[in-house]
């Protein structure tokens, strides 16, 4: 583990700034200095405690810049485990594994109850948070990894989320990426699917100058299934970017994806969506949808579906969608009575709130309609869309 | 005393293409009133125009209870007593009926019915069920029909437009909304209903029957021209409209 660790830094050395023109990090604006050497050695002093989601109740494990600080909340190293989910080997894997002080353990008793990471940005230093979570076979979890900032600091953040869920498992997980907009997170995900195993995942993109979240979810065991939404506003200069890959590798297994986004003023929101099929995915049914709304004339969506298929018995879809607010509708709307901004409005609440809806937490669904309309209506009232 | 609706020399234009050509139209309170005409007369265009809707080039005059409507955007003539049923209502992804009716009252703070005449419109048209689902989504002619008589029930409006309401329905449909028409008979709103056909006037009475060709009234009269046309046909007045 040690040796990892050390080798990682030592190849670290040797790596510079990915390049954009590299498929993987296209649209992106890499032209900063990741300042891995500012990675702060103890945690800063913690945001006040996450009262913000109203009617949520369970479990909250806080990391504070990377560092587990809960009390009873393992790492994985201090358990003698090592995380070899992630292979990268660019600049920012190769800089968590060197740098990360422990991806926070989430499993056994703790995943008895609903689970909330509350993951808190305190300064403008580096730092790496981890959660890896292992939901046993036969079991159900619930967890939600709130991303914040806690001050206005910019900062660069290289957030690292696995998780595996054994065989006749459930693991329901929600992301809320709700840093400032001066924070660049790189944001890494990795899900290993058992046989009979399924995911929910639901992301809400709301914060971040730079918000990077790629996402693998292997389909290992037969029969495993994941959900995966996504609800994601941009505003002001906001570069918002997911890179969701679905690896079906087991057989009759299932994957829907489907994800909507809005982008107001100069923002730039890219999904990467990609269904790969090995050959002994056979029986697998996959699914992917985007759908984009263009709020201003400065703003832009890019929307990429792809698919790789090896076997030849499976059944495969895509969609995607670039576009303004319908015209028809504001039509419809206003022929009701409704004023202009009252048309748009509900229009574009009722845009998100086909994946909102679709939030199992009806708390953290609350919140998250209430966040993302709220973007939307503060765009409005102060003339920006 | 002044008419739900009147509308005097009411053109409107589409580029070079003129669709409405000086038309008249004095609707009462408390009466029903069919327009009839053969496609491509201007009906569907007549009822966007009154709308507002901003693809048009338009000129003449048009008012609701005596208030002057042509300068008002779309809300504001909604809010001003005009309702139109639509002949294809759009899709609300994601926005239940029970949201629309919402910003609807919401949009008119003067007027605190809103409440009582939706729970009053579900009753009567049967809604509950439909209040939750998303705006127009899944229903079928006939229940999108429904729907849209339930709105015109919360909105309570001093006229209704009621555009190509029996198209694309099934015979005992057309009975149902020729029923919900006569049932929205009152004192205090006109109808307008805009029709191809004459058959839903055999389940409804019209106080007077207009026909429209070539983008004006060109015959009104009562319930023999609905005969005379199932008998005719429009030609006769397409014949003479070109001459």
């Amino acid at each position: 583990m040690a040796s990892r660790r050390s080798d990682a830094a030592d190849r670290l050395a040797g790596l510079g700034m990915p390049s954009e023109r590299e498929e993987i990090w296209r649209y992106l604006d890499l032209d900063f200095d990741p300042a891995f050497a500012s990675a702060p050695s103890a945690p800063g002093d913690a945001g006040a405690p996450d009262s913000v989601i109203d009617g949520w109740e369970g479990t909250v494990v806080t990391i504070v810049d990377g560092f587990v600080t809960t009390p009873g909340v393992s790492t994985v190293a201090e358990v003698g485990e090592e995380l070899t989910m992630v292979n990268d080997e660019h600049l920012f894997a190769t800089a968590f594994t060197a740098y990360a002080p422990g991806a926070a353990l989430i499993a056994g008793d703790l995943l008895a109850d609903h689970v909330l990471i509350d993951v808190q940005v305190t300064s403008s230093a580096t730092t790496f948070p981890g959660v890896h979570v292992d939901v046993a076979s036969g079991s159900d979890a619930t967890v939600i990894v709130r991303l914040r900032s806690t001050t206005d600091a910019p900062a660069t953040v290289v957030p690292t989320i696995t998780a595996t869920v054994g065989d006749n498992a459930r693991l329901t997980l929600t992301i809320i990426q709700d840093w400032n907009y001066q924070t660049r997170s790189i944001g890494r995900g990795v899900v290993e699917l058992g046989r009979d195993a399924s995911l929910t995942l639901s992301e809400i993109g709301l914060g971040a100058k730079l918000g990077r979240l790629h996402l693998d979810v292997n389909f290992l065991g037969d029969g495993s299934t994941a959900k995966v939404y996504g609800a994601y506003f941009g505003e002001e200069s906001q570069t918002l970017d997911y890179r969701y890959f679905m690896n079906h590798i087991g057989m009759h297994t299932r994957s829907d994806m489907f994800l909507k986004g809005a982008v107001a003023d100069d923002a730039l929101s890219v999904f990467t969506g990609m269904i790969r099929i090995e050959k002994s995915g056979q029986k697998t049914e996959a699914f992917q949808t985007n759908r984009n709304l263009i709020l201003s004339s400065g703003a832009s969506a890019q929307s990429v579906p792809n698919l790789e298929i090896l076997a030849n018995d499976v059944k495969c879809g895509h969609g995607s969608t670039v576009g303004p607010l319908d015209k028809d509708q504001r039509y419809y709307l206003m022929s009701r009575g409704l004023t202009s901004e009252r048309a748009d409005r509900l229009q574009v609440r009722g845009f998100f709130e086909e994946v909102v809806e679709q939030i199992p937490d009806k708390a953290i669904a609350a919140w998250a309609r209430e966040r993302i309309n709220g973007k939307y209506v503060s765009a409005q009232e102060e003339g920006r869309v | 005393m002044s008419n739900a609706l009147e509308v005097r020399d009411l053109k409107a234009s589409i580029g070079d293409l003129e669709i409405l050509r000086g038309l008249d139209l004095t609707v009462p309170f408390g009466e029903v009133h069919a327009l009839m005409g053969p496609n491509g007369s201007g009906k569907s265009t007549l009822s966007h125009v009154l709308m507002g809707k901003t693809d048009y080039t338009v000129s003449g005059s048009a008012s609701i209870d005596g208030v002057d409507i042509m300068g008002m955007t779309v809300d504001e003539r909604a809010r001003a007593g005009l309702f139109e049923t639509f002949q294809y209502p759009t899709n609300v992804p994601g926005v239940t009926l029970d949201d629309l009716t919402a910003e609807m009252a919401a949009s008119n703070p003067s007027d605190n019915g809103y409440e009582e005449r939706t729970a009053a419109a579900s009753t009567r048209l049967n809604m509950d069920r439909f209040r939750g689902r998303a705006v127009n989504i899944g229903l079928s002619g006939g229940e999108k029909k429904r729907s849209e008589m339930y709105l015109l029930g919360v909105a309570n409006p001093k006229i209704a437009i009621l555009d190509e309401i029996d198209s694309g329905l099934d015979i005992d449909a057309v009975r149902e909304v020729a029923d919900m028409v006569e049932s929205l008979r009152s004192s205090e709103l006109g109808i307008v209903v805009i029709t191809h056909y004459n058959r839903i006037l055999k389940y409804m009475s019209a106080d007077r029957i207009h026909v429209m060709v070539g983008g004006r009234i060109v015959k009104s009269g009562g319930a023999e021209i609905a005969e005379e046309l199932e008998a005719k046909g429009y030609t006769e007045y397409q014949v003479a409209a070109v001459g």
